[in-house]
């Protein structure tokens, strides 16, 4: 067997512009924002961090699971929800929502070709709570699914037994690159026939223990203006704001897609990584590592640099991270005097380690179905150092035929997907 | 309870709850029967309470579809084939029991109570102290596959209990053994000597666990060597299961013999009169050697 191509059949979203892809559609056609006050539960920490991107309609901030709301939709039975972390729900809900969106059916979902990847950094206010009991009333009060509900690769457990899949599973965690490793070894998998359908799942928590410790980091934008809290490539930018939430894509090789009959949103065209073996906190100034990522992606994927017409970049808003990655850019196309089109929708939704990188992969599938190119929103200033770079503003109603998407995690681990236009 | 635990305890300096009133959280999804009942017996030690907590706690983790057969039934009800409790459940149940009971369940206690009436029977004898009566010791297949010389393709046996000298078993004929795809062309019936093999095995699981003394499973070599008064009554195929059951008739070194049924729902399938294994324990023969 050659090697396969692989689509993009399914996609699933909770987030803070959109619970549903056409919701999030059009969050990204106005350019709405999912910003709100952030109010940490533990009062004693209110104050300097002032905006998240917030979910809406799920409220899984209690610390009994049992008191968790979400749309009734999402029906998981107690025996399933006990040993979920908040944005196992968020993931869940997000996995039924790709079932559907792809029309699958319970024998497509279970059986040995089909796997799931996840990515997760594990939910930090879970290990919090689990280890306090214990220190406080022994280990045999530790609760029984207190590691698989809050470790990485919760993910994994918890939906790989929720949907009885039984192909090739693993968890990812390469912190805000998660995803996009997941996305690329799901994509390899396809490719080289080992699997026909992988699902992506990627999610986050947003709580005081998911959001707050990257304000130590001097990460977070202290700001109480949604326009000027998360403006990538901005002469102002500040931090990024932080989300969580839940996004699933479903990869199937052409094949399977064909034999289906299900419309693809667009094709997962090949993928690149590259380590920057720099910081354990921050990008290589000249974005070596991106760099590397991108130009390999652009290879696996038989695509020249001027065939590439827009870029999600990976922009969080801090100002370190988007002027590696504007260098980056400049490298791989500006100096070869290709200027493809660059946005940053983390403008709109915030920043959710390891879910971002599905999250934009899902905004830029999207896209090419619904034949947008999504705007960089909150840009009031282009910082001159990026001048160079055609970052557009407003979303434009044409698709890109061909476009990458970046991700940048700690200790400089970068992935880069490419897509087309089906 | 929760998988979040109690967030509260840990960032708030507020002042010590009240034993009622951790004793009201811990129970708070349960019934107010079962937490008056709880709070009854903290200060009275009334073991006659004992029930009414230890059932409200279970009905408190049931789907709501099986609360009836919690109430409808007796103490004959199993945790996790009549009411749909996994072993975690089962876990977080037990923990609730011993915090609002304040008794403490050691892990090899827990498998032994599959009954409503096990886990009533085990909580109130840990209260009084007095000896809880033994009843049937119960072996997942883990264990089962554990202890036995004989093992996939070839073990059928799937779960087990002993009690005294009578064991009971299962087995689930899935219809995925290769052997049915011979016996016979397109109509799968499970050989008869099969079924007598599956007793014999339950007889070696019994020997093995209450016979063989000191001696480790893998130090006994233990094989079938007969089998008399044995009649087939009925036909078994794929999706039914084997309710098996032996009774130790007699033991002779090197010779022990049982006597077995197979039942299918309330069918007899399978009944024999003797079956009869011949064991030698192969350290004494390797003592003997050194000797």
């Amino acid at each position: 067997m050659g090697r396969q191509r692989v689509f993009v059949t399914g996609i699933g979203l909770i987030s803070s512009i959109g619970n549903d892809v056409s919701s999030v559609l059009r969050s990204l056609r106005n350019l709405s924002h999912g910003f709100a006050p952030f109010i940490p539960q533990n009062e004693k920490l209110q104050g300097e961090v002032k905006l998240a991107g917030t979910v809406k309609d799920f409220d899984l901030s209690s610390s009994d699971f049992e008191d968790w709301q979400f749309p009734s939709r999402y029906r998981i039975r107690r025996d399933k929800l006990r040993s979920l972390p908040p944005h196992g729900v968020y993931a869940y809900a997000a996995l039924e929502q790709a079932i559907e969106s792809a029309r699958l059916q319970e024998d497509d979902i279970s059986n040995l070709d089909t796997g799931m990847y996840t990515a997760s950094g594990g939910s930090m206010r879970l290990v919090h709570n689990n280890m306090s009991r214990m220190h406080q009333l022994g280990p045999m009060r530790c609760p029984p699914t207190g590691i698989v509900s809050s470790i990485a690769g919760t993910l994994s457990f918890n939906l790989v037994a929720a949907f009885k899949i039984r192909g090739n599973s693993c968890g990812f965690s390469s912190a805000c690159a998660s995803s996009g490793h997941a996305l690329g070894y799901a994509f390899d998998d396809i490719a080289l026939g080992r699997q026909k359908r992988m699902f992506v799942v990627a999610g986050e928590d947003l709580n005081d223990e998911s959001v707050l410790p990257f304000a130590g980091m001097r990460a977070l934008s202290l700001k109480d203006d949604p326009g000027r809290a998360s403006c990538p490539f901005d002469k102002e930018r500040n931090g990024f704001v932080s989300t969580g939430g839940g996004a699933v894509l479903v990869l199937e090789s052409e094949q399977e897609a064909t034999r289906r009959g299900v419309a693809p949103f667009a094709e997962l065209l090949g993928w690149g990584q590259a380590s920057d073996g720099h910081n354990v906190a921050m990008s290589h100034p000249e974005g070596l590592g991106l760099i590397e990522a991108m130009r390999r992606a652009l290879e696996s994927s038989g695509l020249e640099a001027g065939e590439v017409d827009y870029v999600n970049a990976h922009a969080t808003s801090t100002v370190i991270g988007d002027l590696s990655e504007g260098k980056a850019l400049t490298e791989v196309f500006g100096k070869r005097g290709y200027r493809p089109k660059v946005s940053s929708t983390k403008a709109l939704t915030g920043h959710g380690l390891s879910l971002a990188s599905a999250l934009e992969a899902s905004f830029v599938a999207l896209s090419m179905k619904e034949g947008i190119t999504p705007g960089s929103a909150h840009l009031k200033e282009l910082d001159p150092v990026f001048g160079d770079l055609n970052v557009i503003r407003e979303t434009e109603a044409v698709a890109p035929a061909v476009a990458l998407s970046n991700s940048s995690g700690f200790g400089g681990a970068n992935v880069t997907l490419a897509f087309r236009k089906v | 309870m929760s998988n979040e635990a109690t967030n509260k305890q840990v960032t708030s300096q507020a002042a010590e709850p009240s034993a009622e009133e951790v004793l009201r959280e811990t129970l708070k999804r349960c019934s107010p029967e079962t937490i008056e009942a709880a709070l009854a017996f903290k200060s009275s030690g009334d073991v006659s309470l004992v029930p009414t907590v230890v059932l409200g706690i279970v009905e408190r983790f049931l789907e709501p579809e099986m609360v009836d057969v919690l109430k409808n039934g007796d103490d004959s009800v199993k945790f996790m084939e009549d009411l749909g409790l996994d072993s975690l459940t089962m876990f977080e149940a037990i923990m609730m029991v011993e915090e609002s009971l304040g008794v403490s369940i050691k892990n090899e206690e827990l498998w032994d109570l599959r009954t409503v009436g096990d886990l009533k029977v085990f909580i109130a004898s840990k209260i009084t102290g007095e000896e809880t009566v033994q009843s049937a010791k119960f072996y997942p297949i883990e264990q089962v596959a554990a202890t036995m010389p004989q093992q996939e393709p070839f073990l059928f046996l799937q779960s087990a209990e002993i009690s005294g000298e009578t064991a009971s078993g299962v087995y689930e004929i899935s219809g995925s053994e290769a052997f049915l795809a011979g016996h016979f062309k397109h109509d799968p019936v499970f050989p008869a000597s099969i079924m007598l093999e599956s007793l014999g095995q339950l007889g070696v699981f019994h020997f093995l666990k209450t016979q063989a003394g000191e001696t480790s499973a893998d130090k006994l070599s233990i094989y079938f060597t007969g089998a008399d008064g044995v009649r087939c009554h009925r036909v078994c195929r794929p999706g039914e299961t084997l309710a098996l059951s032996i009774e130790l008739k007699r033991r002779r070194d090197p010779m022990v013999v049982y006597s077995g049924k197979i039942m299918v729902g309330d069918e007899k399938a399978v009944t024999a009169e003797e079956i009869t294994l011949v064991f030698a324990d192969e350290t004494a023969s390797e003592s003997a050697a050194a000797s």
